[in-house]
């Protein structure tokens, strides 16, 4: 029947050795099929050594960038725009202001208003201060943001919605001599004000302190313009 | 015929209980390895159907195919080439080509 004659034992052996290799991998590729299909396990590990290399590559740059002067620019103007947000405590060369109600006693007839502080005065002293370059300032620890109020609230002045009875201690940050000579000028505020015995004394230092804004900002109704805005 | 069938299922039985998993990785040589095998198996039919079988260019040409055909896929995996394919394809080439001759020999009988 069959035209096989020669070879038979050997060909018995290789058959056993290729049956056990064909249950071996008939199971190995059950036990693949019932868990992740090999191709995708390739696939993601492949995927994953590239995302690792990226990864790797943007950590690398990154570093780069920290040390390149391009990134200190940045870091520096942050910086400098916290401070004009008023959101971090300053120090350096300025002025302490204090401000107290007259003690004079008023004449009979006299308005009494006019010897008490107002926040107009107040208003003018900080304006002038503005005008003479101050680079920051605090009312009695409230620092001046870009939404800080001064306004009369009965006998107190109202500052970032806190309120203060007087004496008002303001703090500049300035060229000290600048700022003076603006308040101090002939017919300037402290004259004005003093004509109504309004106290203002004027202290130079080498180091004023004026303290960071506490409050938080909230934008209801304001949001940057998308495209640029600039 | 009997003894290589009776050999085959003795493979086929032992394969089956002996504890041995190949790993996913590998489970790609072992396929081609397998094909390899199988190319032999038929090349030794044929050989013996045409009366030209010999034992030692049989049994060595069994395992140097085998072994290189699943070195040939790893190295080419190494560079980046799909040997893999390409083995497939020779040896199922010559499976069916020993296949249609050991036919013939059959029908001829």
């Amino acid at each position: 029947m069959l035209p096989i004659r020669q070879g038979q034992v050997a060909i018995a052996v290789v058959c056993a050795v290729l049956g056990f290799m064909l249950a071996v991998q008939f199971r190995t590729t059950q036990d693949i099929k019932s868990s992740i299909p090999f191709q995708r396990i390739e696939d993601l590990s492949q995927r994953l050594s590239q995302t690792e290399k990226e990864r790797d590559t943007l950590l690398k740059q990154m570093h780069e960038f920290r040390q390149t002067p391009e990134l200190e620019s940045v870091a520096k103007e942050s910086e400098n725009i916290r401070m004009g947000a008023g959101v971090v405590a300053l120090e350096g060369k300025g002025l302490i202001l204090t401000v107290d109600d007259s003690k004079r006693l008023s004449k009979a007839g006299d308005n009494p208003n006019l010897y008490l502080i107002h926040d107009e005065d107040i208003l003018k002293i900080i304006n002038e201060l503005w005008a003479a370059g101050a680079e920051a300032v605090s009312i009695n620890e409230q620092r001046l943001i870009a939404t800080s109020e001064i306004r009369c609230a009965g006998p107190t002045l109202s500052v970032n919605n806190t309120r203060y009875s007087p004496p008002y201690e303001i703090r500049v940050i300035g060229e000290p001599q600048t700022l003076e000579n603006s308040l101090k000028m002939r017919g300037g505020v402290i004259e004005t004000l003093q004509f109504w015995g309004i106290q203002v004394s004027l202290k130079k230092q080498e180091i004023v302190q004026v303290p960071a804004y506490k409050g938080t900002f909230r934008f209801e109704y304001a949001k940057p313009v998308k495209d640029g805005g600039k | 015929m009997l003894l290589p069938l009776i050999g085959l299922i003795i493979g086929v039985i032992a394969g089956s209980f002996f504890p041995l998993m190949i790993p996913v990785e590998y489970a790609k040589f072992m396929s081609v390895a397998l094909l390899a095998a199988l190319d032999s198996v038929f090349g030794g039919l044929r050989a013996g159907a045409e009366e030209k079988f010999d034992n030692t260019v049989f049994v060595t040409g069994f395992f140097t195919n085998a072994l290189m055909a699943a070195g040939l896929v790893y190295v080419g995996e190494r560079l980046g080439i799909d040997l893999y394919y390409v083995a497939l394809l020779a040896f199922g080439m010559r499976v069916f080509q020993n296949l249609a001759i050991i036919r013939r020999y059959f029908l001829k009988k």
